[in-house]
């Protein structure tokens, strides 16, 4: 009896002992950036496994058109991961249902100063971090050189002017100049760069929509007349984003806006192409569009110290080199920016020199409203059913009635 | 068995379909309770219920002109996948009931559509129809009927009609089955006593083929319409209800308001809408049963 109780007791300590061992799973929702984004996290997983044998992370990658459907209905349904990826522009929703985790109480020492300040700043809202830059962008002009130089523009163009000279001669031989996409997500976007550079805003300080200014109205008429002399490919209502860097990608396309990731699919698909970055064209000041995604983790998540153990382990040097070579994405910490791969890449060199000028999408309820409105007034204006101003109006109206409510 | 048995056994019945009963219940009620309470609710993007609001989401989702131009475009693309869907069957039923070298495989052919997945058939045709590398275009240059490739796509003038079409040929499998099993029940001595008393062949098709069918085609009319109405994936994998909005039907609007909009309580009011379609249209496929029977 003695003995039995003594092996109890002895059995019960080993269990307690063992307790703290026993594997600790996290799971991570990770959208799908190209083939390498899978592999890539599985890979890390399996090295942070290795470092921290009581943690086991399982991801799952989800493609970027259903990424939000399938949060929307994992959380409504409780059974969200405990971390995921989003669009930082989709994070407030996230923080008034009070979903998002504020990571600052869990961070360790000097990890908030890891990271870029104005890539870090999206992820903060009322003084409180919620979502970790994981992937940044910033948009340039891509050119074909062969194209541009027969066209008078070997270094390509600086101005609208000059995309227009441009697209006429390239037009004269047969080609299509400028690429205007009117199909699938960021025709908005696409409309804001010249919105931007005719010296416009989407929103004034009040979150008001005013992207309808004359600006605006100039910008979309530009867009417009273009399409309408045969300066861009047909039928831009046809074209997503893809699309177009497929027609570029095939040499058969002048000028387009994409961002650095453009570069890293025509380095595996179209090595042979000869082509340029430059900054977004110019009416009256520079700018481009910077975008974010963030990694937020989940209010109700039973496992959060080791969730942001793996987080500090994802944002050290060598994960995040490797992620954003792989992807083809802007640095997001100040350390990786120091490798070479970044500051002996020219044509990247392009897009960080664009950044003090960049816009990024503004943490405001009702912004995927407005992109919804605006893309339908772009569409409506290259179909020709209303006039650029017309539409404007009407985008505006609309986009009002849900902006910062 | 005494009428005092009967008696004592009369709750039995309903004692033994009461499971089936209260699943049915259930499953039908819960969703319909859901969907009523979203609908009259302030509701966030994740499903969080923030208070009541009455009528503010009906009185939304009325004065948008995109659902009222949605709701138009569900009764066209619904009148016209199914009344295709119709027309092209009769023929190929009745060629498919001839006994002729090859049926079986004629049978297997026409019926194969039925296995691929909606959205996968859907991805199949966009490619067709790619205005720079599709084989829609391809082959109508080859023959000399295009110049220059058409942007199937771009426009809603060419992209909704494309997408009907597609919506019908997907739809004639069905449609054929159940035709094809009312040809059958037409007994074959009818046709030969016909043909004997001098019918032309329309003659037995019009006055013998046709009213025989009727019960069937009502069948297949109902049956498609509450399919159609509710088809999802062509036009959202296709179109995505675009360009300016001008393919959306019901459904695909309904989708994009509650996941890219994220007003899970206005895209509540639209499926309470659809519900209320779809319902007249079963009520009608049980009156149109019962007078038939």
């Amino acid at each position: 009896m003695r003995y039995g109780l003594k092996w109890l007791a002895g059995a019960c300590t080993a269990l307690a002992l063992a307790l703290p061992a026993q594997a600790e799973t996290v799971r991570m929702t990770v959208s799908y950036y190209s083939a390498a984004t899978g592999p890539y996290f599985e890979k890390m997983a399996a090295d942070f496994h290795a470092a921290n044998p009581s943690i086991d992370v399982k991801i799952e990658v989800v493609n970027w058109a259903n990424l939000l459907q399938k949060l929307q209905t994992d959380i409504s349904g409780g059974t969200n991961a405990d971390l995921s990826i989003i669009g930082t522009r989709w994070l407030l929703d996230f923080v008034k249902d009070g979903i998002a985790e504020p990571l600052d109480p869990m961070m360790a020492p000097g990890f908030k100063e890891r990271f870029i300040g104005p890539f870090l700043k999206p992820g903060q809202i009322g003084g409180k971090t919620y979502g970790l830059p994981v992937a940044a962008s910033a948009r340039a002009m891509f050119y074909n050189k062969a194209m541009l130089t027969k066209a008078g523009f070997p270094d390509g163009p600086k101005t609208w002017d000059d995309v227009v000279a441009a697209a006429e001669k390239i037009k004269a031989d047969g080609g299509n100049g400028y690429g205007l996409m009117a199909k699938g997500t960021e025709v908005d976007v696409y409309f804001y760069y010249a919105l931007w550079t005719h010296g416009g805003d989407v929103l004034d300080a009040n979150q008001k929509a005013i992207f309808n200014s004359p600006a605006g109205v100039k910008a979309l008429a530009l867009y417009k007349s273009m399409l309408d002399r045969g300066l861009t490919e047909p039928a831009p209502t046809n074209y997503t984003r893809d699309e177009l860097q497929n027609l570029f990608k095939q040499g058969r396309l002048g000028m387009m806006i994409s961002g650095p990731f453009l570069m890293n699919q025509i380095t595996k698909e179209a090595p042979t192409l000869d082509y340029g970055i430059i900054p977004v064209p110019v009416a009256t000041r520079p700018a481009t569009y910077a975008v974010t995604d963030s990694i937020v983790m989940f209010a109700n998540s039973k496992v959060k110290p080791a969730a942001m153990k793996w987080l500090d382990f994802l944002f050290t040097p060598g994960p995040r080199i490797a992620f954003t070579k792989g992807e083809g994405f802007l640095p997001t910490t100040t350390e990786e920016a120091k490798d070479p791969a970044f500051t002996e890449n020219a044509r990247l060199k392009v897009f960080v020199s664009l950044l003090p000028n960049a816009q990024f999408a503004p943490t405001v309820t009702g912004w995927e409203d407005t992109a919804k409105a605006v893309t339908d007034a772009v569409q409506s204006v290259y179909l020709g059913t209303a006039t650029p101003e017309a539409a404007l109006n009407a985008a505006a109206a609309k986009a009002n009635q849900s902006l910062g409510k | 068995m005494s009428p005092a048995g009967n008696h004592r056994w009369a709750a039995l019945p309903w004692l033994l379909i009461a499971p089936s009963l209260i699943m049915a219940i259930g499953v039908i009620g819960y969703p319909f309770y859901e969907i009523i309470r979203l609908a009259v609710s302030d509701v966030s993007r994740f499903g969080q219920i923030r208070g009541f609001n009455g009528w503010d989401n009906f009185a939304r989702v009325a004065s948008d002109p995109i659902f009222v131009d949605a709701l138009v475009r569900t009764l066209v693309w619904t009148i016209t996948v199914v009344g295709g869907t119709i027309l092209l069957s009769i023929p190929v039923a009745l060629v498919l009931r001839e006994d002729f070298w090859g049926r079986g495989l004629a049978r297997t052919i026409i019926m194969l559509p039925w296995s691929i997945a909606l959205s996968m058939a859907a991805i199949v045709w966009l490619w067709a129809f790619n205005a720079d590398y599709g084989m829609i275009n391809a082959t109508l240059r080859q023959w000399g009927i295009l110049a220059a490739p058409l942007q199937w796509m771009a426009r809603p003038e060419t992209a909704f009609p494309v997408e009907v079409g597609i919506g019908i040929i997907v739809s004639i499998p069905f449609t054929v089955t159940i035709l094809l099993g009312g040809l059958s029940s037409i007994p074959g001595d009818l046709y030969e006593a016909a043909r004997i008393d001098g019918a032309r062949p329309w003659q037995s098709f019009l006055y013998m083929t046709l009213p025989m069918l009727g019960p069937f085609l009502n069948i297949a009319i109902v049956l498609n319409i509450i399919h159609v109405f509710n088809s999802f994936s062509i036009i959202w994998v296709m179109t995505q209800g675009g360009p300016d909005n001008r393919t959306h039907i019901l459904v695909t609007y309904l989708y994009e308001l509650s996941f890219y909009l994220g007003r899970p309580g206005p895209a509540a009011v639209v499926s309470l809408v659809v519900l209320a379609i779809v319902f007249s249209a079963t009520a009608a496929y049980m009156w149109l049963r019962e007078r038939d029977a």
